[in-house]
């Protein structure tokens, strides 16, 4: 085979695995603007009169979900500002400072990342049944912490190691202060890797679900519950739960999308120095 | 300067405390706290149906899973899903690296693409698949295998079809995540050792096993650590798409300790089936991890 020949090929296979990829994704895409007539048409329609009805309807209807697109934000936004408060001095210490057992305390850290989440959901369940804490705000954020916190620490730590003793060293020498040192000199040379850990964090707890549908209710309902029950109840009505889910995900979509160049480091933290940190 | 050494180490070590300790003792209390809950409640006799049953039980939930079809049969599922996905995620991924990499032009666009499973929740995946993709006659793949003359099948409907669809829809959201590690690994290799390979007559399918191979071995390693353990809580997915059925036909370790607590809310059999998830997890990610370290040396 000549290497035009290889080069069309090699296109044409990348280019068909990829598809299959980016394909439902788009096929969801194209019926959120469909009538739910023309979502069961035979053959498939890949040009239709486009509608902003399904939209209407699941934002504004009977059954809008913006009330769980305000629940999911708020628990989402909550649970990354706690993250973010306690997980950037800790990560600072993990990486840069000397105390005891501090090899131990990162590998604990990152093992209670590795729970499985119903082991966590149950015991929750009854203890917020019994302090009267299910279907709030405070209970699904705390619970998002058991998984948000540790993954941002390992992943500020990835970033803290990157920047170079030196400044830090020349601040102390000055008596600036430890504090100081790290408000003045050392958090403004990681403000990258605290800006892609928000997005990361986010992302992931707006993503969640088990917690979810099992300590939230009927005022603290997030967006993906709202989804999950959209269908048991509109089985056939592809067409709204396709809108619903493009509303639902659009903010993490566009924060994937932002933070492309990033994913790769956010996808592997913690398993690249966890088997052996130095 | 008047410091001595000692009085710095402290100084540092007293520092460190302060922003160490809030983050740590909070993960005490919000996740060991709790697994110690759930391994006391896993012996307990404790059925929120009927509250006046409830006592201790001491081993019995455990000496129960024996002889519990159900346990045995989730328990393969789990073993099956866990080891096909992650298998076919290393292979598809791999071999979809290796081959855009040879791509001069248009590697972002499919990075992009790859981006897209992933940032999705599971549980919106689990809804695509269920209604645009599997459903029956109108569903994407029925489309294409009507158009194909190979009939129409009821893809979450059948026992051992619902099977193949939820490792299909576990491999077609986590793929993207090997092919996107695995590419970027591949990139950071050293182009001369493939120059002096090819000057030394190795053909494609030599220089692949002998210094590809060996080269991203740590990088593939990685990858089964993560989607093992991904693959062993997996939840959403399945749940929004079989609901871990028809029958039992999908449900995964994970799924039957949930349905067990919180449909049929016999909590404390269910905490005794996350107690053997959470066993098996812990045991898995420390056999793999010490493999790798093993062969990092």
């Amino acid at each position: 085979m000549n290497r035009f020949g290889r080069q069309v090929t090699l296109y044409a296979v990348s280019g068909l695995l990829v598809s299959v990829w980016a394909f439902p994704v788009l096929w969801a895409f194209l019926t959120s603007f469909k009538t739910e007539r023309d979502v069961l048409a035979y053959p498939p329609m890949f040009f239709f009169t486009p509608t902003l009805s399904n939209y209407k309807e699941v934002l504004f209807g009977t059954s809008s979900i913006l009330p769980n697109l305000w629940s999911s934000l708020v628990v989402t936004c909550s649970a990354t500002f706690f993250t973010l408060c306690l997980a950037i001095p800790a990560a600072y210490a993990l990486a840069r400072l000397r105390y005891p057992f501090r090899r131990a305390s990162g590998f604990y850290i990152l093992a209670t990342q590795m729970l499985p989440p119903v082991g966590l959901v149950i015991p929750y369940y009854l203890t917020l049944q019994r302090f009267g804490w299910l279907d709030t705000y405070s209970g699904l954020v705390i619970i998002y912490l058991t998984f948000s916190l540790p993954f941002a620490i390992w992943l500020l730590v990835s970033y803290f190691e990157d920047i170079p003793y030196e400044m830090e060293e020349a601040a102390l020498l000055d008596r600036a202060g430890r504090w100081r040192a790290l408000w003045f000199i050392v958090l403004p040379q990681v403000g990258g890797g605290i800006a892609v850990t928000t997005v990361f964090v986010f992302l992931n707890a707006w993503n969640e679900f088990m917690f979810a549908v099992v300590l939230g209710g009927n005022r603290v309902r997030p967006v993906t519950v709202a989804m999950f029950n959209f269908i048991s109840v509109e089985q056939t009505q592809w067409a709204k739960v396709a809108a619903g889910s493009m509303v639902a995900m659009a903010p993490v979509i566009l924060l994937g999308l932002l933070a492309q160049r990033h994913i790769v480091k956010g996808l592997t933290v913690g398993a690249v120095k966890g088997g052996g940190r130095r | 300067m008047g410091l001595n050494k000692s009085n710095v180490e402290d100084q540092e070590r007293r520092f460190a405390l302060i922003l160490f300790l809030p983050s740590f003792l909070l993960l005490l209390l919000i996740t060991t706290a709790p697994l110690v809950f759930l391994a006391w409640n896993s012996l307990q006799k404790l059925d929120l149906g009927m509250p006046w049953i409830s006592g201790f039980a001491g081993f019995g939930n455990y000496v129960k899973m024996g002889e519990d079809p159900r346990f045995w049969n989730s328990l393969g599922l789990t073993f099956l899903y866990t080891s096909s996905t992650v298998v076919l995620q290393i292979l598809i991924g791999l071999s979809l690296a290796l081959l855009v990499l040879q791509i001069p032009r248009g590697q972002a666009i499919m990075r992009i693409a790859a981006i897209l499973p992933i940032v999705l929740a599971p549980v919106v995946v689990g809804l695509f698949w269920r209604t645009l993709v599997l459903a029956p006659d109108f569903g994407l793949v029925d489309l294409v295998t009507r158009a194909l003359g190979l009939g129409n099948y009821n893809w979450l409907g059948d026992p051992q079809l619902a099977l193949i669809s939820v490792i299909a829809i576990h491999t077609w959201q986590w793929t993207p995540f090997a092919f996107l590690v695995l590419l970027a690994t591949l990139a950071t290799l050293p182009p001369d050792v493939f120059e002096a390979a090819r000057l030394d007559r190795a053909n494609a399918w030599q220089r692949f096993w002998h210094i590809t191979l060996p080269l991203i071995r740590p990088a593939i390693v990685m990858v089964i650590i993560l989607r093992t353990m991904t693959a062993l809580s997996a939840f959403a997915a399945i749940f929004a798409a079989t609901g871990g059925g028809p029958g039992t036909s999908t449900e995964i370790l994970n799924l039957y300790a949930y349905r067990t607590s919180f449909t049929e809310l016999n909590i404390g059999y269910g905490s005794a089936l996350a107690i053997v998830l959470l066993a098996i997890t812990m045991l898995v990610s420390w056999t793999l991890f010490r493999h790798r370290r093993k062969g990092s040396t």
